[in-house]
């Protein structure tokens, strides 16, 4: 018969991390909830939160700029998780090929993802810079027209994707070495004695033996994505038009740029509801 | 032979994929190490020609002296030491949270451990960004704010979600049997912990620990808000300082970002082998 | 037993001795020293703050010598220095003294984050001595709210040989048209070097740079209007009136003359680099240039004390920044901060700040007064860049400026893109406006 202490090892074993969790992320998902439903703005937080019930989010949904930044969300993260996974993918497979040195390799492509967001996404800043940047400085050399990485609306958020893929495509390179490195060699010297080329043993037999490793990479990437703002707000500010403003960095002006707090909150909220359905489709997409 | 074409084909082929595998690498190296070779060409330059335009790779009058402003800058160096401190700290405490609460779900069974389970994993969707004000109203009513215990604290809430899974799935992989058999012996619970569990868990303890690290040492807008005295200060945000509206100190700058890549670096670095295995082994089940 | 008397007395007197001489057995005597730390919290850069705290502190010492005051401040880049006053507010931090930017300033005074200083600032009395568009500036409802310390403004600055270059006078550069056409005439001319012929912002605070085209036809960024749901009368936009439209419209003439909105900013560091030939910035410009070049930069850049007028009988106009002083209402030695706040303002103070760092002067002591000439014969143009502050506006004392000045940049980078025309995205933009100013 389980004694009581018995009983309550296991919770015993999770109090510490539920503790940290509970006080420092769950309370303030509580007050988010919570001034979401009221008026809270810089002008009204130490004077009185009126209740104004779901009026927050009416005001979300109506704010032509918040569909704007839906639709750029959808590019960045769509792109950025598009080609951080492709070439992570394709990295992880090239330095499996024993190629030589591949620690030392692996051990440099990771270096992008050591550095802080904030330092990143400021080189980038001055590597897409209009005049003093060093890719036009480039591509004037060699005669060709300067480009408006960052001033062009329509190419923007593709130049923003560009830094965000320098930055995050390590993390993938590590995860999906290490699903590389899981793989029994000797699984392979069968399918090439059955005649099978490099290509079909990676469609079928790599894929699927990498499936859990592709698919909890695949979640954090794009979450990850979703929840980024530092390379919005310091390479563009969210121009020109709106181009570059994700979700994210609309929550984030709305709350400190303007003030509005109930506001930001309330978009902050929309954006963990889009994380949960992002988290569920993957999961249903790959139950197999 | 079950080639029927020449000899000389699977050589050519052999040397062709060869050479596209090492392109491709190389084109991706250098589109990796650019930025930062250029940052690290703009560290040895003295403060005033780093800003010269055209810009120019290799530095005409090579110098230290940005590397050692940067370290014995009593501000600067104090922060470096803070974000010692936290990062260390943050990682230890997040291994050891994490590998008891994945500890728990691996080998226990007991009622709510889906729904605990899901909601953990689920505070890994919330945005950072929303949570400062109330974690500033929170910390300040403790009178924590500047605190660096308070920081490893807060930082925990950045890692421990995937950690807790790595762990969970990294010691689902160590046998039961092991511990059933050191328990049999007349051991403790904690006993076998100590003695069976822990030591064959490196690999896991390894990817949690440079993953806990490398996030403490690279945020910035929590410590930001949170602990911006003087003598509370982490590296990355005291660095920002050299970036101000109206000049940049390039040389300090980059001899600074030099300096922050290089302690997570070397961790990836020496500790890449048990890193990767313990990355493997943590991700399997899902 | 004599020698021992004597031996033992005079151990006594010597120990005695020792003892009353020894700072530490006096102090126990003597009351502590009070000790008072005042917390701050400005914006960047640092060196300004560094010559302000260290000079006034020293004052402030002097003034009271049983205190023993400390100044912690903490200088923080612009967004992190507004996100750490918010968050320190709401956290009810007490925080002595801050920086406040003009346009913040009408938020946190509604938002009951700083301290009502007018019954201070009366006895204190030197309002006379504050030029009027600066005193005003740091009021909200008629209440002071901050001292605003020092200022800039913004002009037009060129390179001399550029401009022979293309054969072009300044002085042509003083009109609307003379601007464009001269736009033209560098971009042709400078094609070939990698320069531009000017210098157009495009980053997020571009209405500062469009405020004086509607500031000097006569218009208004709001305007107080009765009616209001809740507040009688209030504020309304008035920037989409036909004064916002006709400065809006030449803005577009810039764009279709040539002219490209810069994204990126750096505060005169291009023009120092010489990427364009002509650019309209504060008069923090000369900081880009070392100070050994100060004395004769004259000979290479000029400097027209104006924005472009449409015609030769119109005043200009100019947008001045700078940065206001307040003390939060958490504070807990708001006497004291704020006799540091005066002392950090006071001309003796000040004047060696504003002179090695370049900022002009809120108050008539240092602009026209005895320590004008300390500033005059060190920065170049002195007295051109005073002469602008009579000319000079500030934008809006309300909590809602950010949103507008967000609404405003909306249509502007309409028309830098060609999105639309200029009635049509002010009047979406005052739409905008309207609603977030409760209408």
């Amino acid at each position: 018969m389980p004694s009581i202490f018995e009983k309550a090892e296991p919770y015993l074993f999770l109090t510490p991390a539920l503790a940290i969790l509970l006080i420092f992320l769950i309370f303030p998902l509580f007050w988010n909830t919570y001034i979401s439903l009221h008026d809270v703005s810089l002008t009204t937080i130490l004077r009185g939160w009126e209740y104004i019930g779901g009026t927050n989010f009416i005001n979300l949904f109506n704010d032509p700029n918040f569909y704007t930044s839906l639709k750029v969300t959808l590019m960045f993260v769509g792109g950025s998780v598009a080609l951080q996974f492709g070439i992570g993918m394709l990295m992880s497979v090239l330095l499996h090929q024993q190629v030589r040195a591949s620690g030392v390799l692996r051990a440099i492509f990771i270096i992008p993802w050591t550095i802080s967001a904030v330092i990143a996404a400021f080189s980038f800043k001055f590597i897409f810079d209009y005049n003093f940047g060093i890719l036009n400085y480039l591509l004037n050399e060699i005669g060709l027209q300067s480009v408006g990485w960052l001033s062009d609306p329509s190419i923007v958020i593709w130049s923003l994707v560009i830094a965000n893929v320098w930055y995050g495509t390590p993390f993938t390179i590590l995860f999906l070495t290490a699903g590389l490195l899981s793989i029994n060699p000797t699984i392979y010297e069968a399918a090439v004695i059955d005649g099978a080329t490099k290509i079909r043993s990676f469609i079928y037999i790599t894929l699927p033996l990498l499936k859990p490793f592709i698919v909890i990479n695949l979640i954090l990437i794009t979450m990850w994505s979703v929840n980024f703002f530092d390379i919005q707000l310091i390479m563009t500010g969210g121009g020109p038009l709106f181009a570059s403003t994700t979700a994210s960095l609309y929550m984030y002006r709305q709350a400190f740029e303007f003030g509005l707090l109930s506001k930001g909150a309330s978009a902050g909220i929309v954006l963990i509801a889009i994380n949960i359905s992002i988290a569920f489709i993957y999961h249903k997409l790959f139950r197999r | 032979m079950v080639q029927k074409t020449s000899t000389r084909n699977p050589k050519v082929w052999f040397f062709a994929e060869r050479t596209l595998i090492y392109a491709l690498i190389a084109v991706f190296l250098f589109i990796t190490l650019s930025p930062l070779i250029w940052v690290l060409s703009t560290s040895l330059k003295p403060n005033t020609e780093a800003i010269s335009f055209p810009p120019k790779l290799l530095p005409e009058s090579p110098t230290v002296e940005n590397y050692l402003f940067v370290l014995t800058d009593p501000a600067l160096a104090r922060s470096l030491i803070n974000s010692f401190i936290i990062s260390i700290g943050s990682t230890a405490l997040s291994v050891a949270v994490s590998s008891l609460a994945g500890y728990a779900f691996a080998r226990f069974e007991f009622k709510g451990k889906n729904v605990i389970m899901s909601i953990i994993l689920g505070l890994f969707m919330i945005p950072i960004v929303i949570n400062i004000i109330p974690l500033y109203t929170m910390l300040a009513n403790f009178g924590l704010l500047n605190s660096l215990l308070a920081l490893m604290l807060t930082f925990q809430i950045l890692i421990i979600p995937l950690n807790i899974l790595l762990m969970k799935n990294y010691f689902e992989t160590i046998p039961k049997e092991l511990e059933e058999a050191a328990l049999i012996d007349g051991c403790s619970r904690l006993g076998v912990l100590r003695r069976v569990t822990i030591p064959l868990s490196m690999p896991g303890f390894a990817i949690a620990a440079v993953l806990s690290f490398r996030f403490s040492w690279n945020e910035f807008i929590l410590p930001v808000v949170l602990a911006n005295r003087s003598d509370s200060m982490v590296f990355q945000v005291a660095l920002y300082q050299f970036i101000s509206l109206y000049r940049i100190d390039w040389g300090y700058l980059s001899a600074g970002i030099t300096l922050s890549l290089i302690p997570v670096l070397v961790l990836m670095l020496t500790f890449q082998k048990q890193m990767i295995k313990g990355l493997t082994l943590g991700a399997i089940r899902e | 037993m004599k020698i021992s008397k004597v031996i033992c007395t005079s151990l006594v007197l010597t120990i005695v001795l020792v003892v009353s001489l020894a700072p530490g057995f006096t102090t126990p005597v003597v009351a502590q020293k009070q000790q008072v730390t005042l917390t701050a919290i400005v914006a960047e850069p640092k060196e300004r703050w560094d010559i302000l705290f260290n000079d006034a502190l020293q004052k402030l010492r002097e003034k009271h010598p049983d205190i023993d005051i400390q100044v912690d401040y903490r200088v923080l880049p612009y967004d992190a220095t507004r996100t750490q006053i918010l968050t320190a507010m709401v956290g009810r931090t007490p925080i002595d003294l801050i920086s406040v930017d003009q346009i913040w300033l009408g938020e946190f005074a509604q938002g009951e984050f700083l301290t009502d200083l007018t019954e201070r600032a009366n006895t204190w009395g030197k309002e006379k001595d504050w030029y009027k568009t600066n005193w005003d500036g740091g009021k909200y409802n008629n209440k002071v709210y901050g001292i605003w310390a020092w200022t800039d403004v913004r002009a037009m600055w060129y390179w001399k040989d550029l401009l022979n270059q293309a054969s072009l006078d300044p002085n042509s550069l003083k009109t609307w048209n003379g601007y464009i056409t001269g736009a033209k005439q560098l971009n042709d001319a400078l094609k070939g070097q990698g320069i531009q012929g000017m210098h157009l912002v495009g980053a997020s605070h571009s209405p500062d740079m469009w405020y004086p085209y509607l500031w000097m036809l006569g218009g208004e960024i709001l305007e107080q209007k009765s009616g209001h749901p809740t507040k009688g009368t209030y504020w309304f936009p008035a920037y989409n009136s036909t004064e916002g439209v006709r400065a809006l419209e030449f803005i577009k003439e810039q764009i279709n003359a040539g002219i490209k909105p810069q994204i990126n900013h750096f505060w005169g560091q291009e023009f120092a680099d010489k990427k364009f030939a002509v650019m309209l910035e504060g008069s923090w410009l000369l900081g880009t240039f070392p100070r050994e070049q100060w004395a004769n930069i004259d000979q290479r850049v000029g400097m027209l004390p104006m924005f472009s007028v449409p015609n030769e009988n119109n005043m200009t106009a100019t947008m001045m920044g700078g940065w206001i002083l307040s003390i939060p209402e958490t504070s807990k030695n708001k006497d004291l901060s704020w006799e540091l706040l005066t002392l950090m303002v006071e001309p003796e103070v000040l004047t060696p700040m504003l002179q090695k760092e370049g900022y002009l002067p809120t108050q008539k002591p240092i602009g026209e007064g005895p320590y004008a000439s300390q500033l005059n014969t060190t920065i170049p143009y002195y007295n051109e860049m005073i002469s602008m502050i009579s000319v000079g506006h500030s934008r809006p004392n309300v909590p809602e400026y950010p949103q507008i000045a967000d609404n405003i940049k909306q249509a502007i980078d309409e028309i830098y893109f060609g999105a639309k025309e200029p009635k049509q995205a002010l009047n979406e933009a005052a739409l905008k406006s309207a609603k977030v100013l409760g209408w």
